[in-house]
């Protein structure tokens, strides 16, 4: 069955119009990953509206070949100039700068494209693998068990976004309500349109992601008058060859770093909330407290380019698994991949693998393609890089102000979006000046109508509210969604020495091994009993250490 | 103590922003059928972001001034007196905020073309400034990149973008 549906996908993809467009998407990425102040997320919104008019497979295709672009694109400005392109890259230029000042950015930039690509390829063979395996999972959920998923996922990206979880839950709950506005899904009564018709229709999705995520960044970088007319990076730029031989040659001698950091970025970015900015700095940690010289990190060595570089392309994989598995987004830049995917009527649920194999494949097999086209095309775009490097930041940011509006209007043909987009965009570039993270907001108005759906779903069953906690998967969402919001509190609490954080983790593993035990069967009794054996192994530290975190030396 | 005071007005606005959603949720139609009325879930909501304010709002009065941190750009620059500074603080941001609102409003009758070109080169304009050859390179810039991408969406896409009164006669 993997193997017909991944011809059948080869097939679907293998005509030169979509292999043109990957190509032009992959360029596009690496360009716009690049770049200081440009985001992953705000190059895959730009290239939706151009995929609209496209079939789906091809439209997908492409937006996979931006997002595998501009996770490698990041790396470039990270070791040539010491900024990182993207805050997903910002590990890398710890040692990669240093490498290059060192007189070797050929190799920086070759060990940092080798291991992207290696990465790319250990998340597109999880993301073949696990997506249809969970979506198994996912077929067990009812109503209860998704709306406690989206719970979570609200609360999760809350809790990772930002310094002050209040800010975080506020931004969530505000998207929640944005998507209230028009008519509900259920019965198809106006809500909160003030008397105003435009309004019956709700915000548009992607007007409001545009406006949130790309108007209101780009009115942040040419926010400062000196900053804005400057070029892109003052820095020079040197011309440089990369080194595939000599890297390849680092990267393979590192396969276990490769490896670990692969499986941390797929792990970061299955968790909701957790994208390629956690993971970078993650695996870099991870990588230093393994080495038997930490004390070289940040001179330039190519352990620390290789541990940030694998997780940040392995991320994407890992979020694209929760995606094409269950229909959740796990980051905006998910989300982005969510709304391309509704655009072509298309809904990504736990029965869409089996309903559309060839589609679902179709983009497990884009991003393996796009990986390879990266390795390709990184020699080709660093000298456009070089070019991209001299224009001012006013100019591009005028110019792609200008491109959101044509996308935006282009996509439904409608002049209120291009308010939307206005009124979004004020209101994101309000929220970031307030502290307030966008990406709850983001997932806010993405999973408000499947959260109402699922609600509305359940209460249709029964009114009793009881199968939120006794239902397996709902009370583990329930659980792991009340922990995930305490903790923040459970962190700043803990490095004041506060007596309860010392059970805080305990409890969180007995806590989450009950539904685990209620699921049943013998792979999820085996899981239930680890995790339980590992609360009672951490409460056991614990205790020999005098109910501290560390023995007292 | 004015910083303090920043994040409690926030808090406020959110929480009249609240008031003022549920008062309309008593406008919206409720019918004879369905299980899940279609005010309940974004009263829900509402409550929900009511008591998420009334948190903030204690937080931000309780914690000290110091606990509340400026973003980059305000901590790195400081702002003239009056509104005048306060103009002059935001002034990029506002000028993208103002042309972007004349370009919607003039869309009827400019169309995209040529609005959209006359909002870039005139952005280009007042982020970049007009000395030197700088109008001419902004000319050029803003035909090319909204000229190529109307021909690409036009053209290429066939997707039907607004002629406005100009192009529209033609």
């Amino acid at each position: 069955m993997i193997i017909e549906n991944t011809i059948a996908a080869f097939v679907e993809l293998g005509n030169f119009k979509t292999i043109l467009l990957m190509l032009v998407g992959v360029a596009g990425g690496l360009i716009a990953g690049a770049i200081p102040g440009f985001t992953i997320a705000m190059a895959i919104v730009l290239t939706l509206p151009f995929t609209f008019g496209m079939p789906p497979s091809m439209g997908l295709a492409t937006m996979v070949s931006v997002l595998v672009g501009g996770l490698s694109g990041g790396l470039m400005a990270g070791i040539l100039t010491g900024i990182p392109g993207t805050p997903s890259s910002v590990a890398t230029t710890f040692d990669g700068f240093p490498m290059a000042r060192n007189g070797e950015p050929g190799l920086a930039l070759g060990i940092g494209v080798w291991s992207s690509f290696c990465g790319g390829i250990i998340s597109a063979i999880l993301l073949m693998t696990l997506a249809p395996q969970l979506a198994r999972v996912g077929l067990e959920f009812n109503p209860w068990d998704y709306f406690m998923l989206v719970m979570f996922a609200l609360t999760i990206t809350a809790s990772l976004s930002g310094k002050n979880m209040i800010k975080g839950l506020i931004a969530g709950a505000v998207g929640l309500l944005v998507r209230t506005v028009g008519e509900d899904e259920a019965v198809g009564m106006a809500r909160f349109n003030f008397g105003n018709d435009a309004l019956l229709q709700g915000f548009d999705f992607i007007a409001v992601l545009i406006g949130l995520f790309a108007f209101s960044q780009l009115l942040n970088d040419v926010r400062d008058p000196k900053i804005a007319k400057k070029a892109l990076t003052e820095r020079g730029v040197v011309k440089v060859r990369i080194e595939h031989r000599r890297a390849i040659v680092e990267v393979l001698k590192r396969w276990t770093i490769v490896v670990r950091s692969s499986l941390i970025g797929v792990f970061t970015g299955i968790l909701p909330g957790a994208g390629g900015s956690i993971a970078n700095i993650l695996a870099y940690d991870q990588a230093k407290k393994a080495s038997k010289h930490p004390e070289k990190f940040g001179t330039g060595i190519a352990d620390g380019i290789i541990a940030p570089e694998s997780s940040n392309n392995a991320v994407e994989g890992g979020a694209l698994i929760i995606l094409m598995a269950l229909g959740i987004p796990g980051d905006v830049t998910a989300a982005v991949m969510l709304g391309a995917l509704l655009i072509h009527d298309i809904i990504p649920s736990p029965s869409f693998i089996t309903d559309e194999p060839v589609l679902a494949y179709s983009i497990f097999i884009a991003f393996f393609i796009a990986t390879f086209m990266m390795i390709g095309m990184q020699s080709f775009m660093l000298r456009v890089f070089v070019l991209v490097t001299r224009v001012r930041m006013y100019v591009l940011a005028s110019v792609i102000l200008g491109f959101c509006g044509i996308g935006v209007f282009a996509l439904h043909n409608v002049t209120f979006d291009l308010w939307t987009l206005l009124w979004f965009g004020i209101l994101g570039f309000v929220m970031r000046h307030f502290g307030f993270p966008l990406a709850p907001m983001i997932l806010g108005v993405v999973l408000g109508n499947i959260a109402e759906i699922n609600l509305a779903r359940a209460l249709a069953i029964t009114s009793d509210l009881s199968p939120f906690v006794t239902r397996p998967w709902s009370l583990f969402f329930l659980i792991i969604a009340v922990f995930s919001a305490l903790f923040p509190l459970y962190v700043g609490q803990r490095e004041k020495k506060k007596t309860w954080t010392v059970f805080f983790m305990p409890v969180a593993c007995f806590a989450a091994s009950i539904p685990l035990f209620m699921m049943g069967g013998s792979a999820r009794t085996v899981l239930a009993a680890i995790v339980l054996c590992f609360g009672f192994y951490q409460l056991w530290r614990r205790w020999q250490n005098g109910w501290r975190f560390e023995a007292e030396k | 103590m004015q910083r303090l005071n920043r994040d409690a007005i926030i808090a406020i606005i959110l929480l009249a922003f609240c008031g003022v959603f549920f008062l309309s949720s008593f406008d919206i139609r409720q019918p004879d059928y369905g299980v899940l009325m279609p005010s309940t879930w974004p009263r829900v909501v509402i409550g929900v972001l009511a008591f998420l304010s009334v948190l903030y709002l204690i937080q931000s009065t309780s914690a000290g001034a110091e606990a509340i941190e400026d973003d980059k750009y305000d901590a790195e620059h400081t702002r003239g007196p009056g509104f005048r500074g306060w103009l002059g603080h935001w002034r990029n941001p506002l000028w993208c905020f103002f042309l972007f609102f004349l370009y919607l409003l003039s869309l009827p009758i400019l169309g995209m073309l040529i609005g959209g070109i006359t909002f870039v080169y005139v952005l280009m304009g007042v982020l970049g400034g007009w000395d030197g050859n700088k109008p001419i390179l902004h000319a050029v810039f803003a035909f090319a990149t909204i000229g190529g991408m109307w021909s690409l969406f036009t053209f290429g896409l066939g997707v039907l973008l607004p002629p406005g009164m100009i192009l529209g006669q033609f």
